[in-house]
């Protein structure tokens, strides 16, 4: 499959992230051309141990979290970052889970909103919001390119075209900037040639970011 | 969910029952080898206990691992009259990794099987799965081509249908009626309600395997 780049959105020291900075990145994307395509959604849960004795609760991952992605809708990924552990199941893994009450769903969240194409690329920017609530946490963004699975092959001419938008979005003076930090993917015993179980763990450091920049922010107003 | 029933036959009656299975069900037999590590919830995991089967298929070139559940059997005056057991399953595929996942999530192997034999997959009123297999187990830690039976001498079979809340009386029913076409070789009932062989198993056998399954049992 197509590799891809997942961004996210990393706002300046003492700023957050708001509706207004996401209108204008969808804006850029328009700006170069982007057609837009239609919507996306990805769902993203941490899941929490049911323990007995709460005091125990440190033997046990606290980073424990579930994807489902729109590129494999039969499909569902856990993973363990601390284990380095990524797997890929059919989705009634989810209701295996559920049937045996070791671990239930804590937090999930959506990662939504528009796609577009841009000649051999596809992007899709979309808003972090926890389900049922409209509480704007963070902004990432996909780059795919459409040609090419190897990362590896790949790496040149995406880095180009990330220069290309970071160029473009810094025009508009927003508090931030698009961070991408490629896991190292061999960690997780996976090769160059991509596939939706790299997608899985880019969205899984994707969220230790978004956590990191969160918690950062919070003891800067402290 | 899902219909079961099981029985044992002897190893020396498992070819008979291969040629009347093979007759009946006009499929060819696929083989099985499955790995099945049982893992338990740690102590404190869970505010119950739960069981989750990881099964391997060393069947096939690059063996493929599936997450099963078994949940409790259908209850009340109605399942007790039915003989075949009707109970909830959920089956996923799952990477390569998955035993790694729940170790890491604080399972613990219970214990490990490995079944060997063969199974017939046909559609008779439902669809209906066969597996004829003997048991064995390791005498270390996942050494499949070490493992031993255990029960020599004597295979395990197994009846099973998906069915759901809507559906499962016809499955029961089409299970019932298969079972009956079986019972000249072997008796089949709920698990863990097993009634041993019968005593027809050997003229039964002896007549199959002289004339290759032509005769209606």
């Amino acid at each position: 499959m197509p590799l891809k780049w997942v961004l996210n959105w990393q706002p300046n020291a003492g700023s957050t992230v708001n509706s207004q900075i996401l209108n204008e990145v969808s804006q850029c994307v328009e700006s170069i051309n982007g057609v837009k395509e239609g919507r996306w959604k990805a769902t993203l849960t941490f899941y929490k141990p049911m323990l007995r004795d709460q005091a125990l609760a440190a033997d046990f991952p606290r980073d424990f979290l579930g994807i489902s992605l729109p590129e494999q809708p039969n499909k569902y990924y856990f993973i363990l970052r601390g284990h380095k552990i990524v797997l890929e199941a059919d989705s009634s893994i989810q209701l295996i889970m559920e049937k045996l009450q070791s671990y239930k769903s804590r937090v999930a969240l959506n990662f939504e909103g528009f796609q577009y194409q841009l000649g051999d690329f596809q992007l899709r920017v979309g808003k972090v919001v926890p389900t049922h609530s409209e509480n704007l946490r963070g902004i990432v963004m996909e780059v795919e390119y459409l040609p090419i699975s190897s990362l590896e092959k790949s790496r040149q001419v995406m880095d180009e075209f990330v220069d290309i938008w970071q160029d473009t979005v810094s025009k508009r003076s927003l508090p931030g900037h698009f961070l991408h930090i490629e896991p190292n993917f061999s960690d997780y015993g996976l090769a160059d040639h991509y596939t939706s179980q790299h997608t899985a763990v880019q969205y899984a450091h994707v969220m230790a970011q978004l956590i990191a920049s969160v918690q950062a922010g919070q003891a800067a107003r402290n | 969910m899902e219909c079961v029933v099981q029985g044992i036959i002897e190893t020396q009656y498992v070819e008979a029952l291969e040629i009347l299975l093979q007759g009946l069900c006009g499929v060819h037999r696929q083989r099985l080898g499955v790995h099945e590590i049982c893992l338990k919830s740690g102590p404190n995991l869970g505010f119950v206990a739960s069981e989750v089967r990881l099964l391997c298929d060393i069947e096939q070139a690059e063996p493929t691992w599936t997450v099963k559940h078994v949940g409790g059997a259908m209850r009340g005056a109605g399942a007790e009259q039915i003989s075949v057991l009707v109970r909830s399953m959920v089956e996923s595929k799952a990477s390569k990794n998955v035993l790694r996942l729940f170790y890491a999530l604080g399972y613990k192997l219970d214990y490990e099987l490995l079944r060997v034999g063969f199974t017939f997959h046909f559609h008779r009123g439902a669809p209906i799965t066969v597996t004829v297999s003997s048991v064995n187990k390791m005498l270390k830690l996942h050494a499949t081509d070490e493992a031993v039976p255990v029960t020599p001498g004597i295979q395990l079979v197994e009846v099973t249908a998906p069915a759901t809340s809507e559906n499962y009386n016809e499955v029961v029913a089409a299970v019932s009626s298969f079972c009956e076409y079986l019972a000249p070789l072997l008796h089949l009932s709920k698990p863990g309600a097993s009634t041993g062989v019968v005593p027809t198993a050997a003229a039964a056998a002896a007549s199959l395997m002289s004339d290759g399954g032509g005769t209606t049992l």
